[in-house]
């Protein structure tokens, strides 16, 4: 009895990470303009240059257009009507954070204390636009790892920062990217030194809080010659019935005989099942293989936001370098994603592999969008491609876009490309064992998507498998 | 712009050689338990430009359409292939298969777009292009693009992109087969699944057409 009890309260529970913290902030104005821009780089303290560099992105911007390529249903956005900038009032020190902040990531599962040092993972916790903890500081700098938020980044060091920084993804990249240039206000920074493995995961969580703000964070990785990282970056927000605004930049440059994995699990508020609210996820994320023989490797589990605009891209530009891209995208209720990846083959005998695992329920639209591109200098490139789609319902959409450019004769590429559904006779089986259709709905999801999930560390896999089954939740039936 | 219409039930198969500065813009409509095989064939070189445009919509259920291309390039030649399949009504099947040998400093590109609207069940359709690049200096593009609407139906697509197998070509000339004789029956066995059923007369143009590119 009590167990079924369980059951339902577990059904019934929409998006469990839909709170909202209480807590006395600071916001600046609404809108947009240099004296916004001005006032997030006085407020930070920066350097003469990265305030230039954030009125050119801001000028940039101003003459952009917002990009309606996607296959997406993008309602207007009034980019005057946003909050730049929020942060928690209380805390002035780094080392006692406010007691609210704790307990709404103790909620979230994410550990800002470090006596939990079984889990292993070193955090950079990200309150709507300030970076409000970095644990394992110390542990990680006795082997010379940096890792902390980007504005002590740029405080400490800010000669790294201005070396590696906007080298990946330029200010002027696309409207977003010169978007989040002009105002980011928080994010995380790692430096990896040369022959270092990175004896912890090191991962950045982002939560929006406050209502009408726009979180625009920045991640800058650097894996330095021969060193090892694996990065996590994991996202809520609150439930709410009016949009908001998500649009950050992540740079990865891998140097010679590097490697660096960066998995996501994203899980922004996604709307209600009729199509109110949720999160604009508007990102963009880019890695360079600068060195030779350099490896990057994205993982992303996309659950959550609203639309989904992102493509996790990689430069192969040192001879020999490797990268792959697994992702499983789930689209449910009026969700649309249009996410997918770019591997631009520059440097001799590089290689990638694309694997794309979408499912779309309710009556959502669910694309994948690539790019695998062979400079005509790139002898001995290899790339596989494989997209899949799995259609629960007759209301959604599941649609693949690749484009495969190829300028050189030594290149071996391959694309494919399914759509399907669940058999009638694979739930039949399931069924007819006992397991409801619910749960066997769940079970073939994720059986479909564990070429993916069992890329990502432990605790993520378990967390990514929990989303999907609570995410298609009402698909069936 | 050519118009084609297979009434229902009838078969109808064609070849087509395309020719620089001829229409080549194909509106087809496939009738209810209609048949059509259309082959489209470009053999271009010097400066020539070819580009198809094939649309197809289904007027029944239980239509069929197989498109087949095959397109020979070298010096600076450009040739594209635009396809747009509706599948605008259930039960409908398509299948599309392009091939490309390019040589020289030729550009080819296949756009390619499988469509099946909302409640289009029973749908089958698959896409495939493959490009064979023989020299550094061309170009290939493929776009083999998705877009479906309903979920009981069976839709797929596959792209590739390679070279001459030196595996093969090894294997061959370790029997006794000249280099040059190797490379012709590797690009022959490459055109042979588009050129199968094709009139003997453009099958021997386009066999020299090949000699040409060893």
């Amino acid at each position: 009895m009590a167990e079924n009890e369980e059951i339902l309260r577990q059904l019934s529970q929409e998006y469990s990470e839909g709170f909202t913290t209480d807590i006395e902030q600071e916001f600046f104005p609404k809108g947009l303009n240099e004296d916004i821009v001005r006032a997030i780089s006085l407020r930070k303290g920066e350097p003469a240059w990265l305030l230039e560099f954030r009125l050119d992105a801001l000028r940039k911007w101003q003459g952009m257009k917002m990009p309606s390529w996607g296959h997406l249903d993008i309602p207007e956005i009034d980019f005057q009507d946003i909050i730049y900038f929020a942060a928690p009032k209380k805390p002035v020190r780094k080392e006692d954070v406010d007691p609210e902040l704790i307990k709404t990531f103790d909620k979230l599962g994410i550990p800002l204390h470090e006596r939990d040092a079984l889990t292993g993972v070193a955090v950079d916790a990200v309150f709507d636009s300030v970076s409000v903890k970095t644990t394992f500081q110390k542990t990680l700098a006795e082997k010379g790892i940096i890792f902390c938020s980007f504005s002590e980044a740029v405080q400490n060091y800010p000669e790294l920062v201005r070396k590696y920084l906007a080298k990946v993804v330029p200010p002027g990249d696309n409207f977003f990217a010169a978007l989040n240039s002009a105002v980011f206000s928080d994010g995380s920074f790692c430096y990896i030194p040369k022959g270092v493995r990175c004896p912890m995961e090191l991962s950045s969580y982002f939560r929006i809080n406050a209502l009408g703000i726009g979180q625009f964070e920045r991640t800058l990785i650097v894996a330095d010659e021969g060193s090892y990282v694996s990065y996590l970056e994991g996202c809520t927000a609150p439930m709410r019935d009016t949009n908001q605004l998500h649009a950050a930049i992540v740079e990865i440059i891998v140097e010679k005989d590097a490697e660096v994995k960066y998995s996501t699990v994203q899980n922004w508020y996604p709307g209600d099942k009729d199509g109110r609210g949720g999160i604009f996820n508007f990102v963009t994320k880019r890695g360079l293989c600068r060195g030779e023989r350099s490896r990057l490797f994205w993982t992303q589990v996309e659950t959550g936001s609203a639309i989904t605009w992102k493509y996790p891209s990689t430069i192969l530009r040192g001879d020999g370098s490797h990268s792959e891209f697994y992702s499983v995208a789930l689209t449910n209720n009026f969700q649309q994603a249009d996410t997918g990846t770019k591997m631009i083959h520059i440097g001799k005998d590089t290689t990638s592999r694309i694997v794309s695992k979408g499912i779309s329920a309710g009556r959502s639209q669910n694309s994948y969008r690539g790019l695998v591109q062979v400079a005509p200098g790139a002898s001995g490139v290899r790339n596989h491609s494989q997209c899949d789609s799995l259609l629960i319902g007759d209301g959604c959409g599941a649609h693949t876009f690749p484009v495969i450019k190829c300028a050189n004769a030594g290149a071996i590429l391959e694309h494919e490309a399914t759509t399907s559904k669940i058999s009638e006779d694979q739930l039949f089986y399931l069924e007819q064992r006992g397991i409801s259709a619910e749960d066997a709905v769940s079970l073939i999801v994720g059986g479909y998507a564990s070429d993916v999930l069992k890329r990502l560390p432990m605790e993520f896999a378990i967390e990514a498998r929990r989303l999907l089954s609570v995410n298609l939740e009402g698909s069936v039936g | 712009m050519n118009r084609l219409r297979v009434d229902k039930g009838l078969a109808y198969s064609d070849v087509i050689l395309l020719r620089e500065g001829a229409d080549a813009v194909w509106d087809i409509s496939v009738a209810a338990g209609a048949s059509l095989q259309l082959t489209f064939i470009a053999l271009a070189s010097g400066a020539e430009t070819l580009s198809c445009e094939i649309s197809v919509a289904f007027e029944g259920e239980g239509g069929q359409c197989l498109l087949r291309g095959l397109y020979i390039t070298r010096d600076s030649a450009d040739v594209s292939f635009r396809v747009n399949m509706v599948h605008n009504l259930p039960r409908c099947t398509s299948r599309q298969l392009f091939k490309g040998i390019l040589a020289g400093s030729s550009h080819t590109l296949f756009d390619g777009l499988i469509k099946v609207p909302a409640h289009c069940i029973g749908t089958e359709a698959y896409q495939e292009n493959h490009n064979l690049l023989l020299t550094d200096d061309c170009r290939a593009q493929s776009l083999p693009q998705l877009e479906i609407y309903a979920d009981d139906v069976r839709c797929s697509h596959g792209a590739t992109f390679g070279r001459l197998d030196a595996d093969e070509l090894f294997y061959m000339r370790s029997r006794g087969i000249p280099e040059p004789e190797a490379r012709r029956l590797q690009m022959v066995a490459f055109a042979s699944e588009v050129l199968e059923g094709v009139p003997e007369g453009i099958v021997t143009q386009t066999l020299g057409v090949l000699e040409k590119l060893l």
